[in-house]
């Protein structure tokens, strides 16, 4: 770990110093133990502030389309010849360079305007199983040496299997090498358990109706609207979201549980093939809704009916954006 | 609502949203030939099946409809080349995704019907509230208007 962030200082360095990039989006030590925020470095000399470790969670391709359009819009009113394009440069693991390919794939920004360093990935400890491990007490201290978390609450320290606390999503990623880059820094990381990916999802599917019903009211129930998923989700990148607008008034704002239900529900269709299992929305969740098991359904039938799997590669297009005469269609009702 | 499935006279409301250039021009058709099929579907004409944004589909079972058809001209035969193409990815995922989260299967129908096939029309109509009716009044999601 240590020598992968001393290679990523040097090349942000080298980038930044170069002129190559205007920007690195990487991810600095947070102002809690066991977290790393989001961070951008347009100084060559503070590329210190740069970490790599097991507390890097969400998924920054996010902050690389913010970034990149606010600058196109900042642009509107320079003259054309004057315009610039901002280049920005980006420490992508697997899920986030699958997040660049999907904006590539829907014109959100050119391959020369983001610069992806590569690194290695083995998942991030998810918050919410880590507060589960100590027992909702306060993390003050904790340090990873090998395959153990070691956490220091009031009742002392604890050795926790990293297996325990690392998210699910990243238990079973696919991709946990980036897909797309520029340069790598550090070796290959090991595969992880993706044959098991679908394994909720299977499970989920062999409740009955009215369980599934009941689980999705469930956890519907917990969701505050605070929209949270949708401002971390890099795949939401609509200028005006769908709760948002007011002609037509889509989703209600009123207390109605079917408001949320129907929010919850679009937002993940939103996401039909261009879902890339960061599992940020439900790290940044403050009531723990469970999305990914109705994410993953997604993602399971998106490869299952069109094997297909979210920013696997530039020349596969999002199932939505490209049709065929091929496709099955047993779902048409014949009377 | 639930009185209602007891309630012998309880019918289902079935919005239909339909392609201008096949089905709505068959359901003409089947008003023309004179063609007996049940009053209960409500038909929203649109320029294509393509143009059916899923929301519509889940909006109009949130606000009250006991089930939901969509029908478009049959795969190579869009008058936008290849609407319905997109439509019928769109479509899949859509119904798999309704189901997956437990809402019954039969509530949301897909099909294709040409302008020529008024007999058609008729019979998906009747098929479809069979389904419905089988069903009993829709509860999940559906939202409560005081």
């Amino acid at each position: 770990m240590e020598n992968i962030e001393k290679q990523l200082r040097e090349e942000a360095k080298k980038l930044l110093a170069e002129k190559k990039v205007d920007v690195i989006v990487g991810y600095e030590e947070g102002t809690l133990p066991c977290q790393a925020t989001p961070c951008f470095i347009e100084d060559p000399e503070s590329v210190e502030r740069l970490v790599w470790n097991k507390y890097c969670s969400v998924n920054l391709a996010k902050y690389v389309h913010d970034l990149i359009f606010q600058h196109k819009e900042s642009q509107k009113r320079a003259k054309p010849e004057e315009r610039t394009k901002k280049i920005v440069g980006v420490v992508a693991r697997g899920c986030t360079t699958r997040s660049i390919v999907l904006h590539l794939q829907e014109k959100q920004y050119d391959r020369d305007q983001v610069v992806v360093i590569g690194v290695p990935c083995t998942g991030y400890i998810s918050k919410k199983k880590l507060a589960v491990a100590v027992g909702g007490k306060e993390v003050t201290e904790c340090s990873v040496a090998g395959d153990t978390l070691s956490v220091t609450t009031v009742d002392g320290t604890k050795d926790i299997p990293l297996k325990e606390v690392t998210a699910a999503n990243c238990l079973t990623c696919r991709f946990n090498n980036p897909v797309i880059s520029d340069m790598m820094i550090g070796d290959p990381a090991p595969a992880m358990d993706a044959d098991n990916e679908y394994k909720e999802v299977d499970e989920f599917e062999g409740l009955s109706e009215e369980e599934r019903w009941a689980y999705f009211t469930k956890e519907m129930d917990k969701c505050i609207r605070c929209y949270a998923c949708r401002n971390t989700c890099p795949s939401c990148y609509c200028k005006v979201c769908f709760v948002e607008q007011s002609q037509p008034k889509w989703v209600g704002a009123g207390i109605d549980e079917t408001d949320t239900q129907v929010f919850q529900f679009m937002r993940m269709f939103h996401m039909t093939g261009r879902c890339v299992d960061c599992g940020s929305c439900l790290e940044v969740c403050p009531m723990g809704v469970d999305l990914r098991t109705f994410l993953k359904k997604l993602d399971k039938d998106a490869y299952n009916q069109f094997e297909y799997r979210t920013g696997e590669a530039l020349d596969k297009m999002p199932i939505l954006s490209v049709h065929s005469t091929e496709d099955k269609e047993e779902f048409i009702f014949e009377p | 609502m639930t009185e209602n499935k007891a309630n012998e006279n309880w019918e289902p409301k079935i919005i239909a949203f339909v392609c201008n250039w096949c089905t709505y021009a068959g359901a003409d058709l089947a008003g023309i030939s004179r063609l007996q099929y049940p009053p209960n579907v409500r038909l929203v004409r649109l320029p294509c099946s393509g143009r059916v944004n899923p929301f519509y589909v889940v909006k109009a079972l949130q606000e009250g409809a006991d089930g939901v058809l969509v029908s478009g001209c049959h795969p190579g035969e869009c008058h936008y080349i290849t609407g319905n193409l997109s439509a019928r990815r769109k479509f899949a995922m859509l119904k798999n995704f309704l189901s997956y989260v437990g809402i019954e299967p039969d509530r949301t129908l897909f099909t294709w019907i040409s302008a020529s096939e008024g007999e058609k029309f008729a019979e998906v109509v009747k098929g479809v509230t069979e389904k419905v009716k089988a069903l009993g009044p829709a509860k999940k999601l559906v939202k409560k208007f005081e």
